[in-house]
């Protein structure tokens, strides 16, 4: 009997072993990606912003250096600034925006669900720099539709330059990202409303609740997890907005549409300070862990 | 490698950009068969062993254009039939970009194409140029321009760009307007100067006429600034940097006067949303009168847009006296990427020498620039609008773009543009331009 159970815990023991090790073998080449392309990175990423490190030399340790810099440099204020006006204002909006679409389409027929999702879904998945070619056509200073438009009905007394107008360009980029951004949203929104339990909406109904009680009371509280994702990764997605500033403004006019990634890019690429924008890209890192951990704490207790 | 890695991070953050460049890269001796006159002629050397290289080249003219530079490397090939040479065509939007992450990613390419800005003063003073003083042989030095050669050395005796062609960049006008409203009396169009009065008089005259458009100060980036400061530097005879290249000097009085003139002017827009390339193909469309982004390649780019729609006319930039102009040079040609291969590197300077040396007027009238070598005739003679741009060079300037912290002046002068553009005192923006400029020249 003894010999008997020794021998199982022996088999169950093996197996365990082998599954453990079939599951890490699994997950080996995804690891050896994250290790490489991410981790690995992440890590350089804060040892070189200790260094002054440019082309051509061999880098010099500077300690906080690059940090204390950073805090004194006005532009990366400035774009620090841009860039939490960009999150404060794309992630309410879009979130409040998808929400209120994929309700709406939600309840209409399977066709009509289909269609609106892919027409929301185009701006996602055609080219960044095609969508940002034909917006920088409607905003161009001299023919563009808006100013056609805007001058052809009184609104406007003479062509704005929108993107070479410190009072508008900023306003433009956020007006475009909103565009790129609700796709994604929308069809998660879209699903979450589908899985929702009608039995419970139907019962809540049945006992007199209106349908904003009903949405408030039942549907939110389910789609609650959805909202946590989609807020995550539009504040992400917002605080990394990158191309539109590259191909329409290059942060201009006078750093009014400068963000932190964009200040990245151009110390990098085009100053060769390496250092100094790795030192920029740690503190982007930690300003996203800090919001995204709050968002998950709050989204957690309700 | 730390290096290497911080670059990668900030390449993926910029993954989302579509690649802009037409990256085509296929061995050239595979590739379109070279002329049955070519084919005949006998190899004129071998190398030992086979040896494959690759080069990088700007938009410069046809040398951006995989059609024609295939037909040269047919050529070339059928005379070094060991030597295969495979291309990159960058642009200028993405191109400095994609070069910086491969030297530090030690996979530079053996050869690229550009200007001594880039060869002799970024990528040659770092240190990741082959020097090319063997090539700058006492005969080449006498055949090639003084300036030129000036611009390709590091001033040290180290020679970082054999060069090819140059051209000197004007402006243009519309013609047809300009003759329309009689704003043509204040060009000479014998010569295809003006005087700096002139130039706002014709400028006010388009305005009152009815073009509120005339010209634009474009500052969204460095795309074709060499416009813009031609423009700023000749109006009152200022200059963007001393004589020796070691300080920056657009705060002068010339210069903000100048820019202070632009600015009150009637129809000039200090426009923070175009680009030079985007200015020039507003003036082809006739949206702009004038363009201050402009060469012989510019404009034959744009000839099927401007079609019959109006007569562009090439002009120097103004100037006091008018004749007294000083045009801003491209220069371009070859540099050599210190990969450590002494073959590849001999491979390079063979290919380099036989572009520049043994088919020098093919190679040239590629670019649809100029000779650098005073031995080589007008290769446009025939084409009458060609022409003219030749003349241009008469008026060439200092070629003032190699000196150091170039590349860091270079973004913050379209930033001075901006920040005037939007409202601030001129000497101020201009002194704080050389503030940075020449914090970076001393680096």
């Amino acid at each position: 009997m003894a010999n008997k159970k020794i021998s199982v815990n022996s088999k169950s023991r093996r197996l365990m072993i082998h599954e453990t090790v079939t599951s890490y073998l699994f997950l080996l080449p995804f690891l050896i990606f994250f290790v490489g392309f991410v981790l690995y990175p992440m890590v350089m990423c804060i040892i070189t912003s200790f260094f002054d490190a440019t082309m051509g030399r061999e880098d010099i340790f500077v300690g906080f250096g690059n940090y204390k810099e950073l805090f004194a440099d006005p532009v990366f204020w400035k774009a620090l600034w841009n860039t939490m006006i960009i999150v404060v204002v794309s992630v309410p909006v879009t979130c409040v925006f998808s929400l209120w679409v994929a309700s709406a389409i939600s309840k209409m027929p399977v066709a009509a669900t289909s269609a609106f999702r892919c027409i929301f879904y185009l701006p996602v998945v055609t080219g960044s720099v095609a969508v940002t070619m034909v917006w920088k056509w409607m905003f161009n200073n001299y023919y563009g539709i808006f100013n056609y438009i805007g001058t052809s009905t009184g609104l406007i007394d003479q062509n704005i330059n929108w993107l070479g107008d410190p009072r508008f360009a900023l306003g433009c980029i956020i007006l475009i990202l909103l565009t790129t951004s609700v796709g994604q949203p929308i069809v998660l929104y879209v699903s979450a409303l589908d899985n929702v339990d009608k039995s419970l909406v139907e019962a809540a109904e049945v006992d007199g609740a209106t349908q904003m009680q009903a949405f408030w009371k039942i549907k939110w509280p389910q789609i609650m997890p959805t909202t946590l994702y989609i807020l995550v990764i539009t504040t992400i997605n917002s605080f990394q907005c990158f191309a539109l500033i590259q191909l329409l403004t290059s942060g201009g006019p006078n750093n009014s549409t400068m963000t932190i990634m964009y200040y990245i890019y151009y110390n990098a690429f085009k100053l060769y300070r390496y250092g100094y924008g790795n030192a920029m890209g740690v503190i982007l890192a930690i300003i996203i862990a800090i919001l995204s951990a709050v968002q998950f704490k709050v989204g957690q207790e309700k | 490698m730390k290096k290497l890695i911080a670059l990668a991070l900030a390449a993926v953050m910029v993954l989302s950009l579509a690649a802009c460049s037409v990256e085509k890269t296929e061995p050239a001796a595979t590739q379109a068969a070279a002329p049955a006159a070519t084919e005949a002629a006998a190899p004129a050397e071998t190398t030992a062993a086979p040896v494959e290289i690759s080069l990088w080249t700007y938009p410069i003219g046809n040398w951006g254009t995989q059609e024609t530079v295939d037909q040269l490397l047919a050529e070339f090939n059928a005379a070094y039939p060991n030597i295969k040479v495979t291309v990159e065509y960058l642009t200028y939007t993405d191109g400095d970009d994609k070069v910086n992450t491969a030297i530090e990613g030690n996979a530079a390419p053996d050869i690229v194409m550009e200007g001594p800005e880039r060869l002799v003063a970024n990528w040659g003073a770092k240190g990741k140029m082959v020097d090319l003083a063997d090539l700058w042989t006492d005969e080449t030095k006498a055949d090639i321009y003084a300036s030129v050669e000036a611009a390709c050395n590091d001033g040290n005796g180290a020679y970082y760009e054999y060069p090819l062609c140059m051209t000197a960049h004007c402006m243009a006008i519309n013609k047809t307007v300009f003759e329309e409203t009689g704003a043509w009396q204040y060009v000479d169009a014998d010569t295809h100067t003006w005087t700096t009065e002139n130039f706002l008089k014709a400028v006010q005259t388009l305005y009152d006429a009815g073009y509120k458009n005339v010209g634009a100060v474009f500052c969204s980036a460095q795309g074709g600034d060499q416009g813009t400061r031609a423009l700023y530097n000749n109006l009152y005879g200022g200059t963007f940097t001393n004589a020796e290249h070691t300080e920056y000097t657009m705060n002068s009085a010339e210069n903000v006067k100048a820019l202070e003139t632009l600015y009150a002017q009637d129809g000039i827009n200090f426009d923070a949303s175009i680009n030079g390339g985007e200015e020039a193909d507003l003036f082809a469309q006739g949206v702009l009168q004038m363009a201050f982004c402009w060469n012989a390649a510019t404009h034959a780019a744009r000839t099927e847009v401007i079609g019959d729609s109006f007569e562009v006319f090439p002009m120097a930039f103004p100037s006091p006296n008018g004749t007294d102009t000083k045009l801003c040079g491209g220069i371009w040609g070859f540099g050599i990427f210190d990969n450590g291969d002494a073959a590849k590197i001999e491979a390079a300077k063979t290919f380099i020498k036989w572009v520049c040396d043994e088919n020098t007027v093919e190679s040239v009238s590629t670019s649809g620039f100029w000779s650098v070598r005073q031995s080589v005739a007008d290769p446009y003679a025939d084409d009458a609008l060609k022409s003219v741009y030749g003349t241009f060079m008469q008026y060439m300037g200092d070629y003032y773009n190699v000196i150091p912290g170039w590349t860091e002046a270079r973004a913050a002068a379209w930033n001075m543009l901006q920040q005037i553009g939007t409202g601030t005192p001129v000497q101020e923006a201009a002194d704080a331009f050389v503030a940075t400029a020449n914090a970076a020249a001393g680096k």
